[in-house]
């Protein structure tokens, strides 16, 4: 498969990436590491007339502490950078658990938080070759008009695949953006939309810039469970992130947040009231097991069924508080 | 101690280097001045009549050369004689999604892409067959009008007598167990790369050369030359190196006729690669498998009497089916000892892409049921599953029941090396729960003793040409596809002509140097091939044995060929021919002499003659030989004794083979009760190959084999909805990765066959039956539940503990409990694709509820 023609843009400063954002708007795709985008473009999923490229914007990479307010972490620093980055294994261990169980390690060495973060949705009706598409008259998402996974409806549920978006979540994360207007700041959690065409809150002339983790989340201990059928290489089929604060054996803050189950990563509601206070136990665990679960609207987006990955919600979320906790 | 020099060593492949370092070429490697690329159109209905075909806005496009449809090429053409069933590009009607209906020749592949999009055709759909059983009740609208009912080809096998045998048994076992589908899921995409020679002046086309990832090149040449019209001998056929085959490669995959078809068109050399889904539409794989196995055994354990009913979705096309299906019945025999067999088989027609061979072929699937219910059999009789397998063992030299005849038989040993290593009798029963032990054994032939297109050529053939520079070139037409058949051959050749390996160079798989081969498929190449070779080296070692013999004053029995020194035996006083060698190294060395240049050989040797010769140099003995004889040549070749053809029963020439290679292995698994999650520690194969003439290629294949047997057992399965194939690319159609791949120890159990070559068996496909039920077996000995159906995804095995634990069912998965309702799912596997609601495409025939002749059909 050929990658359909485009004009590639190569701005070398993010000014100029963001000037060359609110000429082109609508028109153009951003590609950094390229493991999502370059794919779908094969697939004709994508068929822009500009791809942005923004490996040349320097500023954007790496991760930087800011002493008293958290870390920093650039939109183009790679997947294997955060893994290995001491700063972040230290002190955000939940993000440094889900950002190693990403596809494989070619893959992270290519791979950018940003990129992880603005993740396109999948499904298994959706990221197929065009003949595939066209051989079942097309999707919701894509080309088409309807749903094959909830029929009947209009709204799109491709999952949100990406792994590091909880453990984020879980830790207060906060995205910049930049755009035509300057630059503006986002909670994650307000980032996403539960809805698989609609995905984000990001203006065609927007560029997620940076990754900010508070320092009030520092030190938290956690732990993020993956299903997948594959020991490597394989999306999240569900994912569990849990982040939990300490103080002498009892939790002080809590958050349990969930991927790769709906359009959307989502924090568990109620979770910390369930959590704060307690000494972790396998019953609280099963609890907030529960609450994921009920969180969580799996469809047959992906593999394994529906139901196995609910109850495997329910396993993981309660295996995470666990593991987190001890 | 085996006294070789090369064989029995452990030796790196001699293309080893070139893969490694990307130096290698592969066909996709290759291209030709004025090279065009070919892109293909595939059928997105599963089953259609093709009203029309407009190709003309597509030729129109700018950069586009030639656009070929069926009307190109409409001879039919297939791997059997009895299924010439498929044409290159689709005649009249569409049998799958992916079936291939045009083809464009354009200057850049983004150019031909464009094009096909631009063909304008009109379809017919027709009501489409997704499930076997569903098919066999078809009277109308027949995939092939030639094949009543959908059904490729039935047997019915009865072998001694099986009511006598069923009455003979203390207790019988009954089960019906499911495979899935499975593909080979190779690394190199298939490609073809064809070109016509031209002559200068008037522009007609002249011999046809295609470079083809293929295992049979042989195969192709010859259906090339029935699809294109011209004499074989207009054809040349060159397989590059190819990425692995595993039986994908082992027929002719639509794309090489395509390639040449539309070469032919274009006047201009043509490239078409596939895309990996194109791959999965290509397939050719391991057909989803419906067994209802029955077992009669005394009380010991010992078998009375097998029932075994088979049904193989086979997919659109015939391809190798009709074998695949007898398989499946004959090698229920020769690897225990089964007094009563009845085989009934199925091959039947659905409209999803052709299965064909795959590694292992015809026997996996059985062999996971077969396997499985020996193990509920031991569980129910409480007798132990490994003394189960030794009270049934074969008394070599045997014919079984069914005609196979079985000579050397390292099971036993294989049984006993697994059953100690793996502390079988210390460990089992005494594991931490969720932690278990399995045993399962295997085997599978080492060629087949009749060849596919029945003839008395010889299945092998190999030629060997010496020139005066101590070169040795071996002509074989056996198909390297990574399994190390050139390797093999130039070991064998270097070993019988007692030279360095070094001086042999392989030249293989090329139509117009290399002699007829019948190619590289049911693990044939060693025994058959191997033969030739030995035999056309001992050809042209007679004649360097006579020349030398004369030289040094000895009768030419007197001759050694050794480690690159030819000798009069006793030459150094008191010492073996495998140290004489040495010692005349270090003799040549002190006397200065190097062995060198061709002609200058041949002066020293003039000026050496004055004194009596004891011992010369491998290249002085050639010189001398070929001043004696003039050209060195040999050639050998092998066909199967006629005592290894078997019986005489319709279909009775499937299954049959000189030799058989056995298997037994131990795994070690555990399950997480609380996710159904199977996790394998480790698998103990000893496999059984005759002699291992390459110890570390044995291995290769053996942790291979293991390994592609892992992913069939947890997590490899083609999903289907509507024939529509819902993973086809390497992310979804999940192989193990090497995180999850086990510690696997092989041990190489040698029988010593008496007429492969040195001893030698198969090694390539025997393994892979066995791990499946032993895992299966592990499974069952770990958390108790039983997996009757392929692969054991988590939710399966999660379902399995939590009916057993009697708790509130989860619909994850439909159970093959034979006592549930006879449902055969229109797709294999899990419910992933539970969807409800509408269906695929307006125009979808299961949509519409269409039926035959109205016609729905619209432009593309």
């Amino acid at each position: 498969m050929s990658l359909p023609s485009f004009q590639l843009l190569r701005p070398k400063t993010l000014d100029e990436a963001v000037a060359l954002m609110a000429k082109h708007g609508g028109e153009v795709k951003i590609v950094a590491g390229g493991t999502d985008l370059l794919p779908s473009m094969k697939q004709k999923l994508f068929t822009p007339p500009y791809v942005l490229d923004l490996g040349g914007v320097r500023e954007l990479r790496g991760i930087r502490n800011l002493p008293g307010d958290g870390i920093e972490i650039g939109a183009l620093t790679t997947l294997s950078t955060v893994e290995h980055s001491a700063l972040v294994r230290k002190d955000y261990p939940v993000l440094y658990q889900a950002v190693k169980t990403v596809a494989s390690p070619v893959l992270r060495n290519m791979g950018t938080i940003g990129g992880n973060v603005c993740l396109d949705t999948r499904c298994l009706w959706y990221n197929q070759s065009l003949l595939w598409r066209k051989s079942c008259g097309f999707c919701l998402k894509k080309d088409g008009d309807l749903c094959h996974v909830a029929p009947g409806g209009k709204f799109c549920w491709a999952a949100f695949s990406g792994d590091t978006p909880p453990a984020l979540l879980c830790l207060g994360a906060e995205l910049e953006i930049a755009g035509p207007n300057g630059l503006r700041c986002t909670p994650l959690s307000e980032f996403y939309v539960n809805d698989g065409m609609v995905r984000l809150h990001l203006a065609a002339n927007e560029i997620v810039t940076r990754v900010f983790l508070p320092e009030a989340s520092a030190g938290w201990r956690g732990s993020y469970q993956k299903l997948r059928v594959r020991g490597s290489i394989d999306y999240p089929l569900a994912g569990v992130a849990v982040a939990l604060k300490m103080k002498s054996g009892r939790v002080e803050n809590a958050r349990v947040a969930i991927t790769a189950l709906n359009p959307a990563p989502f924090l568990v509601k109620d979770a910390d009231a369930h959590l704060v206070g307690a000494v972790p136990s396998e019953e609280i665990a099963e609890r907030i097991g529960e609450l994921a679960a009920r969180t969580a609207k799996p469809l047959t987006t992906s593999a394994l069924t529906p139901e196995y990955r609910r109850e495997m919600v329910r396993v993981f979320a309660k295996r995470a508080v666990m593991a987190a906790a001890n | 101690m085996s006294d070789f020099s090369v064989i029995g060593k452990p030796i790196a492949m001699i293309d080893a280097a070139g893969k490694t370092t990307g130096a290698g070429k592969y066909a996709d490697d290759f291209s030709l001045p004025g090279m065009l690329v070919g892109k293909i159109l595939h059928s997105p209905y599963p089953h259609a009549r093709i009203v029309s075909i407009d190709t003309s806005r597509a030729k129109a496009v700018d950069g586009v050369v030639a656009v070929v449809t069926g009307a190109d090429a409409p001879n039919p053409y297939g791997i059997l004689p009895v299924g010439h069933d498929e044409t290159a590009l689709a005649v009249e009607k569409v049998r799958y999604v992916g079936d291939h209906v045009a083809c464009v020749a354009a200057v850049t592949e983004e150019i031909a892409e464009r094009a096909i999009e631009l063909i304008d055709i009109e379809y017919e759909p027709l009501p489409a067959y997704f499930d076997p059983v569903e098919s066999m009740k078809a009277e109308t609208d027949l995939i092939h009008e030639n094949r009543p009912h959908n059904v490729e080809k039935d047997y019915h096998h009865v072998f001694g007598d099986l009511d006598k045998g069923f009455a003979d048994a203390d207790y019988v076992a009954e089960g019906r167990y499911i495979a899935n589908e499975v593909t080979h899921a190779a690394m190199e995409p298939h490609c073809t790369l064809a070109n016509f020679e031209l002559d200068p002046y008037t522009g007609t086309l002249g011999r046809l050369t295609v470079w083809s990832s293929t295992q049979v090149p042989y195969y192709l040449q010859h259906k090339l030359s029935l699809v294109l019209e011209m004499p074989m001998s207009q054809i040349r056929v060159i397989k590059p190196l190819v990425g692995g085959g595993f039986g994908g490669k082992s027929e002719i995959i639509p794309l090489e006729i395509i390639a040449a078809v539309t070469a032919r068109a274009a006047k201009a050399p043509v490239k078409i690669t596939y895309t990996r889904e194109e791959v999965f539409w290509a397939h050719r794989g391991r057909p989803r498998t419906i067994i209802d196995l029955k077992t009669g055994v005394k009380n010991d354990g010992r078998i009375t009497a097998v029932a075994c009913k088979v049904i193989q979705d086979g997919g659109a096309y015939c391809s190798y089916g009709v074998v695949t299906i007898l398989y499946s019945g004959a090698l229920l025999g020769a690897l225990y000892d089964i007094p009563h067999i009845r085989y009934d088989g199925y091959r039947v027609l659905t409209n999803k892409p052709a299965c064909g061979a795959m590694r292992g072929h015809g026997t996996v699937n059985v062999r996971f049921a077969f396997e499985s219910q020996m193990d509920e059999i031991s569980a129910t009789l409480k007798l132990d599953p490994a003394e189960v397998r030794r009270v049934n063992l074969l008394k070599p030299p045997t014919v079984t029941v069914n005609g196979l005849r079985v000579l050397s038989y390292g099971l036993p040993e294989c049984i006993d090396q697994v059953v100690t290593r793996s502390g079988w009798k210390e460990r089992r029963g005494k594991l931490p729960k969720g932690r278990g032990l399995g045993i399962a054994c295997s085997h599978y032939v080492s060629g087949a003793a009749n060849s596919i297109i029945r003839s008395d050529m010889p299945h092998s053939t190999v030629n060997i040409k010496i020139d005066r520079d101590g070169g040795v070139v071996v002509y074989t037409g056996a198909s390297e596809i990574g399994q190390g058949s050139d390797t093999m051959t130039a070991q064998v050749v270097a070993e019988v002509l007692g030279c360095e390996l070094a001086r042999v160079r392989v030249i293989a798989a090329d139509t117009d140097l290399t002699p007829i081969d019948l190619g590289s498929y049911s693990s044939r190449v060693t025994f058959m091939a191997g033969n030739a070779a030995l035999r056309a080296a001992e050809d042209v070692k007679k004649n360097i044995v006579s020349a030398a013999a004369k030289r040094m004053n000895c009768a030419p029995e007197e001759v050694i060929m050794r480690n690159d020194h030819v000798y009069k035996r006793g030459v150094v006083a008191g010492t073996d021919d495998t140290s004489a060698a040495e010692i005349l190294e270090e003799k040549d060395a002190a006397r200065g002499h190097v062995d060198g240049q061709i002609l200058r050989g041949s002066v020293l040797q003039t000026r050496k003659e004055e004194s009596p010769k004891e011992h010369m140099s491998f290249e002085e003995a050639v010189v001398s030989a070929i001043d004696f004889h003039g050209a060195l040549t040999g050639t050998g070749s092998y066909a199967p004794p006629m005592a290894a053809r078997g019986g005489k029963h319709k279909g009775g020439g499937v299954g049959p083979s000189p030799a058989y290679s056995y298997s037994a292995q131990v795994a070690d698994v555990s399950v997480d009760e609380e996710t159904g999650e199977v996790t394998v520690h480790k698998i103990w194969a000893a496999h059984d190959c005759g002699r291992a003439l390459n110890p570390v290629a044995v291995e290769g294949q053996v942790i291979g084999s293991v390994w592609m047997g892992l992913g069939q057992a947890l997590e490899e399965e083609m999903i289907w909805k509507d024939g529509l194939l819902m993973n086809p690319g390497l992310l979804e159609y999940r192989s193990p990765s090497s995180a999850e791949s086990p510690d696997i120890e092989c041990i190489i159990v040698e029988s010593i066959d008496p007429e492969g070559p040195f001893g030698a068996k198969e090694a390539g496909e025997g393994s892979l039956a066995a791990t499946i039920p032993a895992i299966s077996n592990a499974i069952y000995d770990a958390v108790g539940v039983r997996l009757r159906e392929s692969p054991f995804t988590p939710e399966r095995v999660l379902s399995a503990l939590r009916a057993k634990q009697g708790m509130k069912r989860i619909e994850m998965t439909e159970s093959v409990d034979p006592t549930a309702p006879l449902t055969f799912r229109e797709h294999g596997g899990s419910l992933w694709f539970r969807g409800k609601g509408p269906a695929r495409h307006p125009l979808d025939p299961a949509r519409q509820g269409a039926q035959a002749g109205s016609v729905v059909g619209g432009k593309q």
